[in-house]
């Protein structure tokens, strides 16, 4: 589930991308917006959200952990 | 037949260094310092690879600021009996000691200080120290900053590159390769000195929560250096501890140490401080000791367990939410979704998934290095956790430099690099890249799940003679099926090579505990056939050594006399 991005504020700069240590996000180029590709892969480290210029990023956490 | 043309362009450097976390930043910084060529290869990006790229939230230290328990010392006593059998107090007062004043006032020059606001040091004492040795700071930019600090000092940054092997020419290493995890373009590095530092192996156990990157530390960190560095014939040491952290329930999260350190209880269902029962300090004992304590009181049937902080006083509280995301970003907001408050909830916990990151605070496991921080192939440098000897924030920052500074000046008395050994190097691409061809090919998780399972199962924190031979027979029953793992892109190829890695990693580590006949470091050793801790035939270290295919083992003794300054 985390990240989930706002494609209201997301202007697909890629830096999110670049710090994922993870390499869980991706570009998609056409909408210029930033995705999780590998979200199974997330390791919640919020690296994504600290480093955002625009505050594009929220973390939701998958109810398989919150529910245990 | 192999040839340079091939295999993309090569790239002339003095000092490479492999993974650009805490410890290989570090490292970048003294090698750049000493003036000679840098380059860094890193699966991810340099501002946030690694195990601490979200952020920190202590580093170990004394200060000698007149207190008993606060000078070398006093630490390195303190060590000597924590993890004594494993900590080699002459290397770790050479990585640690002598690089730790220096390393304080570098953090702060680089803009992300060990200090509070009003320049203090807010100190707190866990983890089985005799004295309030973590500083409480904010290091959630500490990546950033020391990244910032590797580019202007003029590093060449590989981002997204992972390495998969090393490069080596007469029993000498002479740089590595590795492909980007984007494009699949090879990398060749031609050094003069190599420093590893890629951390701790995090995805060899199944999870508690059945998310297999759902781990306490980072879970790109796949012993790469470990596994490269053992097929170079270098020693690993420290390899047969399996570390287990208390984690709150359903994240697998950092954090506990702020917790604890603050004072907030571990209970247990009949709402006892159980750790008291297992060390003298209660919940604020050396972590193995936490993880015995947690994993027996499950068992025995007085779980579910808690963290407690209702006691705790509001100054001490309001610190304890200002700084509980400085370790773990997103710990505050899985506690929020939870819907739990600290000042009025206890927190449940779990026990984690295993991991291979040292023995007990402060130690790794992997590369055995000696005081010039040399492992034990010419040419071959190693800090922070993928060593035998640091591990956690402090020692990774401060071995890391150590390592740095030795490749550097090792890299000085080398006049001409030894030739690139091209047959070496293709048949090294052909086996990364091996993957790519297998169609359609099984997923790397099929394969990963079961090692997984396997090494919990078999080398988790309880073994035997038996259990672990027969983990060992299943991993060489799991070897041939490598080559059925495909991968549709180079993302999963880097998966699928990592795979391949924690096979070989959880073989030394079985093959490491099967040799060890006594039990050490509570749940991080536990021979159910050997209970007790038998420094007559055991006080020191389990080499791994590659002999052909085989794994050889030895025991390197270890004494306890204090190092000089």
């Amino acid at each position: 589930m985390p990240p989930v991005f706002d494609a209201g504020k997301c202007d697909g700069c890629g830096i999110c991308d670049l710090h994922c240590p993870i390499d869980v996000i991706a570009i998609d180029e056409e909408r210029r917006l930033a995705f999780a590709r590998y979200s199974e892969e997330c390791w919640h480290c919020g690296s994504c959200r600290q480093d955002c210029p625009t505050g594009a990023v929220d973390i939701v956490f998958p109810k398989k952990m919150l529910l245990v | 037949m192999g040839s340079a043309e091939q295999m993309g362009s090569v790239i002339e450097t003095d000092v490479l260094i492999v993974g650009g976390g805490l410890a290989g930043l570090n490292a970048a910084i003294a090698a750049a310092e000493h003036g000679v060529s840098v380059v860094i290869m890193d699966k991810g990006g340099i501002a946030r690879s690694g195990a601490m790229g979200g952020g920190i939230d202590h580093f170990t230290a004394y200060l000698e600021t007149g207190e008993e328990w606060d000078t070398r010392e006093a630490y390195l006593q303190n060590l000597g009996k924590v993890a004594r059998g494993a900590v080699d107090l002459k290397v770790h007062n050479a990585i640690y000691c002598r690089e730790l004043k220096g390393s304080i006032e570098r953090l702060a020059r680089i803009g992300n200080p060990l200090t509070q606001p009003d320049g203090t040091f807010y100190r707190t004492r866990s983890m089985g120290r005799d004295g309030p040795l973590s500083i409480n700071f904010n290091g959630k930019k500490l990546k950033p900053r020391l990244a910032d600090e590797v580019r202007r000092l003029g590093v060449r940054a590989l981002e997204k590159v992972m390495t998969t092997s090393l490069l080596t020419r007469d029993g000498q290493v002479i740089g590595a390769m590795g492909f980007s995890i984007r494009t699949g373009d090879l990398h060749v590095v031609h050094a003069k000195a190599t420093v590893l530092s890629t951390g701790r192996v995090d995805r060899l156990f199944e999870t508690p929560t059945g998310i297999p990157f759902n781990t306490w530390q980072c879970p790109s960190d796949t012993g790469g250096a470990q596994a490269m560095a053992f097929r170079a014939g270098a020693a690993l040491a420290n390899m047969e501890y399996v570390l287990v952290s208390v984690v709150p329930k359903g994240f697998s999260a950092a954090g506990l140490n702020g917790l604890t350190g603050m004072g907030a209880r571990l209970v247990n269902a009949l709402g006892e401080e159980y750790m008291i029962r297992y060390h003298p300090h209660g919940s604020r004992a050396p972590r193995f000791k936490l993880a015995e304590g947690a994993l027996t009181e499950i068992r025995e049937g007085r779980g579910p367990i808690y963290v407690d902080c209702r006691h705790l006083s509001p100054a001490e509280l309001e610190h304890l939410n200002m700084t509980l995301g400085y370790d773990k970003d997103t710990l505050p907001d899985f506690v929020r979704q939870k819907g739990i408050d600290l000042a009025k909830d206890p927190l449940e916990l779990q026990v984690s998934e295993g991991a291979i990151g040292g023995p007990t605070g402060g130690l790794g496991s992997g590369i055995m290095i000696d005081e010039r921080s040399a492992a034990t192939v010419p040419g071959l440098f190693a800090g922070g956790d993928c060593t035998d000897q640091a591990g956690t924030c402090a020692p990774s920052v401060t071995s890391g430099y150590a390592a740095g500074k030795q490749a550097a000046k090792y890299a000085s008395t080398v006049s001409s690099k030894k030739e690139i050994d091209w047959e070496q190097a293709a048949a090294e691409r052909a086996r990364v890249l091996a993957p790519m061809e297998t169609k359609p090919g099984v997923h790397y998780r099929e394969i990963e799940d079961v090692v997984q399972k396997i090494m919990w199962q078999g080398v988790g924190p309880a073994r035997n003679e038996l259990g672990l031979r027969k983990a060992i027979e299943k991993l060489d029953s799991v070897e041939p099926h490598l080559g059925d793992i495909g991968a549709r892109d180079y993302h999963e190829l880097m998966r699928a090579n990592e795979t391949r890695d924690l096979v070989l990693i959880g073989k030394i580590m079985a093959s490491c505990a099967l040799y060890r006949k006594e039990s050490r470091f509570g749940a991080a050793h536990f021979r159910v056939d050997y209970p007790k801790t038998d420094d007559e035939n055991w006080l020191g270290l389990v080499a791994a050594r590659r002999n052909g295919e085989q794994i050889e083992t030895s025991l390197k003794r270890l004494s306890y006399e204090m190092p000089e300054p």
